[in-house]
């Protein structure tokens, strides 16, 4: 599994006048790509703060104590606000609770849902062209210098990229007609079910707006061999609808639609199925052969016999070639990176000896620029999946040297103004004057682990860089090329993948359709006011899913919903995952929720991870007292028993407690639960609890009976449904 | 059950709000000592229900009987039938004629009656009760005769009672739970004078007697005495929502309408407010309407549940029945959309959809709230009824 997000060692803390309130303390976790992750927790767990975290939008008096969030080669908390503008919204996107807030009033509900996806069409196709050119560019250095055949590798790529475009090119025209017939299947289906219904229609008008919807179809491989029949509906549109006159008078509301009418939408809808269903032309494969054949005709061709001809061309042709080049490039490139990788270890021994010691401001900075140069040069920039650490380490190192330095300065300085200020405060008091201010408290850290950190960031990448360079030989490297092939293809697709307004419209309104909106066509016109709380919330869900997010963070975002919506909500975002790959990071309180969603789960109490499993793990096996409280608060539908209500609130973040956080409400708390924090002890692969109960000495615990019932009814119910 | 006193009876009730049926002919009993879940998706007119009962609003049509008495009646079905009388007059014969307007005037005796009833249920009330006191006292003046002591005691003590008892209301007996425990707390008041504020409404002075009063029931909602001191904002949110729990049980009343009481709480908060209502309905036999969209939570805390789409009561039957016979269409899918805590049987759920238009056609054989089974009502017509006999008896 791939990781797509990483988050280790976070500490979040806010300043505010009564103290330092530590919001997050110590926290990591992965997030695996196509995975949900849900976060369970009471308010003020920190699970808001963390995702905040993630997106770069904390509060200003927060402080970021410590602690790495790793996504795609980058640092989230350290690179500057340009770049997380670029992630913000477009790769990670997120669903709020409150969609009051997350609304613009004066801007109608369609324009909000197409901005984005108009803007950042426009912004995807040139970074996907930058990002093509780029890896491109690398890949030709790399065959020249592996082959010595510099003009052949120039040749080899520049007819990738020309006919890459081609087919795509192609491949999008077919694809705007197949989701335009798509649309305009739905429309008729939902026409007839009204009419048939009864409903009060605009026959005329929606007739002929199919009729130009048909005749807008015009993608020579989509309609070649459907031609005749689709003219013929056309016309027969047209007549029908001028033949028809609307009823009159009393029994207008209930007059059935003539046959006429019927028979000819009937026939609009067969011909759209079998337009739909066709075999799909490879556009990859025909790419290159359109190119060096312009003006054929294939559309006219059987499309499977085409797929299979032109499969056979790219490969005589182009392919078996390129390959070949690309294979040795990839290899060229592996060894390259390996040689460098192997010096740079050396010098990462090095530097590890002078930071573990005494060590001055500037040859610091200048050690660390020499090892940040020789890190970047020593990337195998041909790897698909960048690897973060390297990728990071010029920005963790030299922001781990400033802030050493920043606090060396700024420790002592600040411990004489809190000394200062409380010995004033102090003497007031002893004067006997009414003092109506506090001491802002002091913001110290601990210079050892500020050093600390820095070791680990070179440790880190120690650690990678070992087990890269003695691994080496188990690569596959035509596995490699093809990966190579597909990332470029997939760029390229985006490249000239062009959304018009029509299009994004079609596509918001589909989005209102899914999240369940009534009648979208006529709501996309609306202001948010004119729109219920819960139809909101499904704005705002649209909204977020219309940039195609890589990572979706939801905040409780079906809290304020009811069961019927919640779930479609819930189906739709499981679909969206499956559908496109999508990462979720799910914040809720609601355990059946949870269940529904969740493949992973991490129990927060008071800034913590307590347990941290697959869903199956925290609830047929919880092993944390938290854990066990939650599941037992709240009933199913089985549930006759008294619930095992948690007593007390939890603890004041301010002050967090010494020992375990959750000892206070803890009926199974122990003396060394309130002296010192438990460790995280592992359970099994996945699943790990951080509990004293885990201990080897630790007295055997029984589960509370509600949860041992309802798991022993789980498992039952199981068993009968096979 | 069944021989148990009925504490609320609504006939019929609507509620219109313009052109919006908010709620459209409901009809439903409460006895003494039950709690009714009311459940239903957001605008269905479940809140609504809850308000109109504790006369918020003013009915559009429709009985509210509460003990016996109504304290609630709305006027539109009256009109209406005059009006359907008046357009029958037009074309009917002379007897007809004479019978119909014998119906009107019987029906506008009904409207004045129902207006008197609107407005001062609460008046023959405190009237009735006073003259019960009367009765009572003049007996023990009598008995006391001669004693001048206990005469003068008597006397106070009668005093007393006939000022608390000119200002009891019927209406004080029906007590609401509101949703979100801090909108529906007055930041400016102490919690002693928030819990207190019933009482000295209802004419009770003694300083002493309040804060006996306020501090028995701080206890038995699990707040401390020290907590009567103290401002609202100095409380978490499940301690809010005791206050709001502590202000109504304060009023000693027979019904309790809770309002979504826990969906603003956190989690672990939601199962002790739970844990309380149940325990102060044990404790002081309260009856208790629930309205909630937690499934789960109505299922566990009511006995009989009804279910509410658009303004209209679809399904109504004890708790276990319904979930375990669910009837009518929209009753099924508000099932299957529960979300529970087992991810086995979530991941393999399959949703049932509701489509209203295509469900159903009462193009011809209009619907109604029949009794399908003894204590289970759904709504439906001939047809329906008929299918969901044959399937009850499979």
């Amino acid at each position: 599994m791939d990781k797509i997000l990483e988050v280790k060692n976070l500490k979040v803390s806010f300043r505010t006048t009564s103290g330092t309130v530590k919001a997050v303390r110590d926290i990591s976790f992965d997030l695996e790509r196509g995975r949900t992750l849900a976060i369970v927790g009471e308010s003020g767990s920190g699970k808001s703060v963390t995702s905040k975290a993630i997106l770069g939008i904390l509060a200003g008096n927060s402080i970021i104590e410590g602690g790495e969030i790793l996504y795609d080669g980058k640092d989230l908390l350290k690179i500057n606000e340009d770049e997380m503008y670029k992630i913000r919204g477009d790769k990670i996107s997120m669903i709020f609770q409150d969609p009051l807030s997350s609304l613009n009033p004066i801007v109608k509900i369609g324009k909000q849902i197409t901005e984005a996806m108009l803007l950042k069409n426009k912004a995807s196709r040139k970074d996907a062209r930058k990002e093509f050119n780029n890896l491109l560019g690398i890949l030709e250095k790399n065959m020249a210098a592996a082959t010595g055949d510099a003009a052949k590798a120039k040749s080899l790529c520049s007819t990738f990229d020309k006919f890459c475009i081609q087919a795509n090119k192609l491949e999008n025209s077919y694809n705007i007609d197949d989701s335009n017939a798509e649309a305009l299947e739905d429309n008729v289906e939902d026409f007839l079910f009204r009419a048939s219904k009864k409903q009060k229609l605009a026959v005329k008008d929606t007739l002929r707006s199919y009729q130009k919807q048909l005749r807008s179809l015009k993608d020579p491989f989509y309609t070649a061999k459907f031609q005749s029949r689709l003219d013929a509906v056309a016309d027969r549109l047209g007549k029908v609808s001028g033949d028809y006159t609307a009823p009159k008078g009393k029994n207008a509301k209930i007059a059935a639609l003539p046959e006429s009418i019927i028979s000819t939408l009937e026939e609009m809808k067969a011909l759209l199925k079998d337009m739909r269903s066709q075999v799909r032309p490879d556009f990859f494969r025909i790419g290159l052969y359109s190119l060096d054949h312009p003006g054929e005709k294939l559309y006219e061709q059987d499309i499977r016999k085409l797929n299979e001809d032109t499969l056979h061309y790219l490969q005589e042709h182009f392919m078996n070639e390129f390959l070949t080049f690309e294979d040795k490039a990839v290899a060229y490139s592996a060894e390259e990176s390996r040689k460098k990788k192997e010096a740079v270890l050396a010098a990462l021994k090095e530097a590890r000896t002078y930071f573990a010691g005494e060590f001055d401001k500037n040859t610091a900075m200048k050690l660390c620029k020499e090892l940040s140069d020789k890190v970047e040069d020593s990337i195998d920039r041909l790897e698909i999946v960048k690897d973060s650490y390297a990728y990071t380490f010029r920005s963790s190192l030299s922001n781990g040297i400033t802030r050493y330095f920043f606090y060396k300065a700024h420790n002592p300085k600040e411990e004489a103004r809190f000394a200062r200020q409380s010995k004033k405060r102090d003497a007031l008091i002893a004067k006997g004057r009414n003092v109506d201010w506090k001491v802002v408290p002091k913001v110290v850290f601990d210079l050892e682990d500020l050093q600390a950190d820095i070791l680990s960031v070179i440790d880190q990448l120690t650690a990678r860089y070992e087990s890269a360079t003695t691994h080496t030989g188990e690569l596959n490297f035509r596995d490699r090329s093809v990966e190579i092939v597909h990332f470029l293809k997939e760029k390229a697709s985006k490249v000239v993948y062009r959304v018009t307004r029509a299009m994004a419209k079609e596509k918001a309104i589909k989005l209102m359709d899914e999240v369940g909106i009534a009648e979208p066509r006529m709501r996309f016109n609306q202001y948010p006011f004119e729109f219920s709380g819960g139809m909101r919330q499904r704005i705002v869900i649209a909204i977020a899913l219309s940039a195609d997010p890589e990572i979706l963070i939801c905040d409780e975002p079906t809290t304020a919903l009811d069961v019927t919506i919640q779930a479609q909500i819930l189906e739709l975002i499981n679909r969206l995952k499956a559908e496109r790959s999508l990462s979720v990071i799910f914040i809720t309180h609601d355990l059946g929720v949870v269940a529904n969603m969740a493949d992973d789960i991490a129990v927060m109490y008071a800034g913590k991870i307590v347990e941290f499993g697959t869903a199956d793990d925290i609830f047929y096996d919880p092993r944390h007292p938290y854990t066990w409280a939650l599941l037992s608060s709240m009933p199913d539908l089985d549930t006759k028993e008294k619930l095992d209500a948690i007593p007390g609130t939890p603890p004041n973040m301010i002050y967090p407690p010494v020992g375990d956080a959750f000892a206070d409400r803890n009926k199974y708390a122990m003396k060394i639960d309130f002296e010192m924090q438990p460790p995280m002890f592992q359970i099994s692969d996945t699943h790990k609890a951080a509990t004293w109960l885990l201990h080897p000495d630790a007295p055997k615990v029984q589960l509370p009976k509600i949860i041992t019932d309802r798991i022993a009814r789980m498992k039952k119910a199981g068993e009968q449904n096979g | 059950m069944d021989n148990q006193e009925t504490l609320l009876r609504v006939e019929h009730l609507c509620q219109y709000f313009g052109p919006v049926k908010a709620v459209d002919d409901v009809s439903f009993d409460i006895k003494k000592g039950e709690v009714f879940g009311l459940v239903g998706e957001s605008g269905c007119g479940k809140t609504t229900t809850g308000r109109s009962i504790i006369k918020i609003y003013d009915i559009t049509s429709g009985s509210i009987y509460f003990k016996g008495r109504r304290i609630g009646a709305g006027l539109k079905s009256y009109k209406d039938e005059i009006k359907s009388l008046k357009r029958a007059n037009k074309n009917a014969s002379q007897e007809e004629i004479a019978r119909n307007n014998a119906r009107i005037a019987e029906v506008k005796k009904e409207i004045a009656q129902a207006k008197h009833d609107q407005k001062y249920c609460d008046k023959d009330y405190a009237k009735a009760h006073e003259a019960e006191l009367d009765a009572k006292y003049e007996k023990l003046l009598k008995e006391a005769e001669g004693d001048p002591e206990k005469t003068a005691e008597l006397k106070a003590e009668y005093d007393r009672e006939k000022r608390v008892a000119r200002n009891k209301k019927l209406i004080t007996q029906i007590q609401m739970i509101f949703q979100d425990p801090i909108a529906s707390l007055n930041p400016r008041m102490t919690v002693r004078e928030i819990i207190a504020e019933g009482l000295v409404i209802n004419g009770i002075k003694d300083k002493e007697y309040i804060d006996q009063k306020v501090y028995e029931i701080l206890e038995m909602v699990g707040l401390v005495r020290e907590h009567a001191g103290r401002y609202p904002h100095e409380f978490s949110g499940g301690q809010r929502q005791r206050i709001g729990i502590a202000r109504s049980v304060i009023m000693n009343p027979d019904l309790l309408i809770a309002d979504e009481p826990i969906s603003a709480l956190d989690v672990s908060i939601q199962a002790q407010v739970i844990n309380l209502l149940n325990e102060l309905r044990e404790k002081l036999g309260l009856t208790i309407l629930f309205i909630a969209h937690d499934l789960s939570v109505v299922k566990y805390f009511s006995d009989r549940i009804g279910v509410m789409y658009f303004g209209k009561m679809v399904e109504l039957a004890s708790s276990d029945e319904l979930f375990a016979h669910p009837l009518h269409p929209y009753t099924r899918s508000l099932l299957s959309a529960i979300p529970l805590p087992d991810p086995h049987s979530e991941k393999n759920r399959t949703r049932i959809v509701y489509n209203a238009l295509a469900e159903h056609d009462y193009s011809v054989n209009k619907p109604s709230l029949r009794e399908v089974a003894p204590g289970h009502f759904v709504y439906c017509n001939d047809e329906e009824e008929a299918k969901y006999k044959q399937e009850l008896a499979q």
